[in-house]
């Protein structure tokens, strides 16, 4: 079963008079534990269309569909909802809280869920090991790397072991040799998890992970 | 509890904004208990001073109160030594007083005036009086008078209007209960001062004997009862007004118009410092957590992207309000007791309230019920403020929170 699926969508902004169509009739299909990779050039609507499968944004036309609902017309809290037990976010900024600590960061999400603290403490510290992190947990986000923080906010999008891990320009604030390391890093968690990712991106090395990559290029799929 | 750790780590994140939003609260909070402190020491000094001077209860003849007497003593009490020996067997009685309220002329020989006189019964009212009825000359009159020496007390400046002193004699005039005339010469026992001025100028006081005298009469005019303790007086009313129907009742409330009086105009008055502090401490728990909000703008959008709902961060700023709330409030509370202690220590007089001659310390009485008002109003309030400033900015477009910089 497709995780995503599109049918002819559209997203149009308006900027006074005139109106940008920053997506033009996407329909596309995110299968179960697929490594995606969205590439196109800037202004594209990469962005757009991530915010759209992350139902932080909704399209002006067309049909979404999230494990075979149709999910167009649901209410804020359902979407809400959906974010945080299926999905999972990488951002560009990496966005950690920085009053939290890495530990702190990482069992958020675990702490919406209701889990009770032994388990949380488990599962987070089982992840901070996985992506190599275990000896910054005590640390406050300012006082890691870039390279460091993206490792945390990875750990943060799995830990709930969310369905889709969606990732907009992931590398982009990263110098080459550590941007290798987390493109690595998502791979192998997408490995081991078989969570499905997708990833906005100009790297073109992020392609030879990818199952598959579609190009965007004004809104429209090539 | 993870929420609360939260919560003040957030609140920690730009800490002089929050010193200032928590010393605003305090003052506003210990503003508020030292003024309601002040206010409740004037109400309940006025209440203990008028309870003494009318008595916590006072009964009459079924009219007395609401109805003109045509000729004096006309709605007097009969029976009244019996009926005050059955009250004052209750034992939430204290003092059973009869009284005659009087008046008529007093003169020297050459200047005559209106009196307003009350017959008292010697023994218990100068007890019950006590510190509320200040003796400026001579003495307070005897249990055990001669009968044919009568005494009377003048009011401080009736004393001055009629160039009176003690020993000196003077003439009381008045109606008798079957409308005739009727004199009596009487000696200047003492002079008191009540406080009051209006009061002071017309005031004489004899004993209950000379002026039934004076009226030709063997009734009072009302007894009046002094409780052990003035809480029990409205229990006590319904009860006695229940057993004896036949009579009239009132409480020292129905008779304390000075008291009623200050106390509205004080009510007022803090009433309004009140709102305006609530007002300012709104105000600046809302800007305090309206800039939060603001700055946060991108890690709001963040934590709604990854599954916290609006209302959770909301609920979260709200806890952010309430730990600067408790710990302004805690705070406050401190500086109001201190100020409590250090001012009854320091014995500071007050100028006189409205229509009073004399001052008196200005002792900070703070109920207990008082601190849990400000505590809950403080709370209040920051949640209130909280809620405000930071429920628009939690349901806002997440997309755009995301891009704010
Ligand atoms: N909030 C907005 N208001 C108006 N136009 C917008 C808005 N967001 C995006 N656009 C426009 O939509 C188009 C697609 O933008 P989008 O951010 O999706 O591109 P992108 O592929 O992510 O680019 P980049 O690689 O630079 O991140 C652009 O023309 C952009 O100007
Ligand atoms: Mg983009």
């Amino acid at each position: 079963m497709n995780i995503l699926e599109t049918k002819n969508l559209y997203k149009q902004y308006k900027q006074g008079e005139i109106s940008v169509n920053a997506l033009s009739g996407i329909n596309i299909q995110i299968p179960e534990k697929a490594f995606t990779a969205l590439l196109g050039p800037s202004g594209s609507g990469k962005s757009t269309l991530l915010n759209i499968f992350g139902l932080i944004d909704q399209p002006t036309q067309g049909k979404l569909y999230f494990c075979g609902k149709d999910i167009t017309a649901a209410s804020e809290k359902e979407l809400t909802a959906i974010r945080r037990h299926q999905l999972g976010f990488i951002f560009q900024g990496f966005n950690l809280v920085p009053v939290m600590t890495v530990f702190d960061n990482v069992e958020y999400p675990l702490t919406l869920l209701g889990l009770d603290k032994k388990t949380r403490y488990e599962r987070v510290n089982l992840m901070l090991d996985r992506v190599g992190i275990s000896q910054f947990k005590k640390h406050l986000p300012d006082q890691i790397s870039g390279g460091q923080k993206q490792r945390v906010a990875i750990a943060r999008a799995l830990i709930t072991k969310p369905k889709l891990v969606i990732a907009d320009e992931p590398t982009a604030n990263l110098d080459t040799k550590t941007a290798t390391g987390i493109i690595d890093l998502m791979y192998q968690m997408h490995q081991d998890f078989g969570t499905s990712f997708i990833i906005a991106t100009h790297d073109e090395r992020m392609s030879s992970h990818c199952h598959n990559s579609y190009q965007l290029h004004d809104g429209v799929l090539q | 509890m993870k929420w609360l750790k939260l919560a003040i780590k957030n609140v920690l994140r730009n800490r002089r904004r929050a010193l200032v939003t928590v010393l605003i609260t305090a003052v506003g909070v210990s503003a508020i208990l030292i003024g309601g402190g002040f206010a409740n020491f004037t109400y309940v000094s006025l209440k203990e001073m008028a309870a003494r001077s009318s008595g916590h209860l006072i009964v009459a003849h079924k009219n007395y109160f609401d109805k003109e007497e045509n000729t004096p003593m006309e709605f007097g009490l009969e029976e009244y030594r019996a009926l005050a020996k059955t009250l004052k067997s209750d034992s939430d009685v204290r003092y059973a007083i009869p009284r005659i309220d009087f008046s008529g002329l007093i003169s020297n020989g050459e200047k005559s005036t209106i009196f307003m006189g009350s017959g008292v019964d010697a023994k218990y009212e100068f007890k019950v009086k006590g510190p509320f009825l200040v003796i400026e000359s001579g003495n307070v009159l005897s249990k055990r008078e001669k009968e044919d020496d009568p005494r009377v007390m003048l009011g401080t400046d009736l004393a001055k209007s009629l160039n009176a002193k003690v020993n000196d004699s003077l003439t009381l005039m008045s109606t008798t209960v079957d409308g005739g005339l009727n004199a009596i010469d009487v000696t200047v026992q003492g002079i008191f001062s009540t406080g009051t001025p209006e009061v002071d100028k017309r005031s004489i006081i004899v004993n209950i004997n000379t002026a039934q005298s004076l009226l030709v009469t063997n009734k009072v005019s009302s007894i009046a009862l002094h409780l052990r303790d003035t809480e029990t007086t409205f229990n006590k009313y319904d009860e006695f007004s229940a057993q004896y129907p036949e009579l009239s009742w009132e409480t020292w409330l129905d008779q304390a118009f000075f008291y009623t009086g200050v106390k509205n105009l004080y009510n007022r008055i803090f009433g309004l410092l009140g709102l305006i502090i609530a007002m300012m401490v709104f105000f600046s728990i809302y800007n305090t957590v309206n800039m939060s909000v603001v700055e946060r703008t991108r890690e709001i959008g963040t934590l709604r992207a990854i599954g916290t709902y609006a209302s959770e961060i909301t609920r979260n700023f709200i806890l952010e309000g309430l730990v600067i709330g408790v710990i302004g409030a805690v705070t406050g509370i401190t500086i109001a007791a201190l100020t409590s202690l250090g001012l009854s220590l320091a014995d500071i007089q007050m100028p006189p309230p409205p229509g009073q001659t004399n001052g008196y310390p200005l002792i900070i009485d703070i109920p207990a019920n008082l601190y849990l008002i400000a505590v809950a109003m403080s709370l209040f309030i920051c949640i209130l403020a909280a809620w405000l400033s930071s429920y628009k900015a939690a349901k806002k477009p997440i997309v755009g929170a995301l891009s704010h910089v």
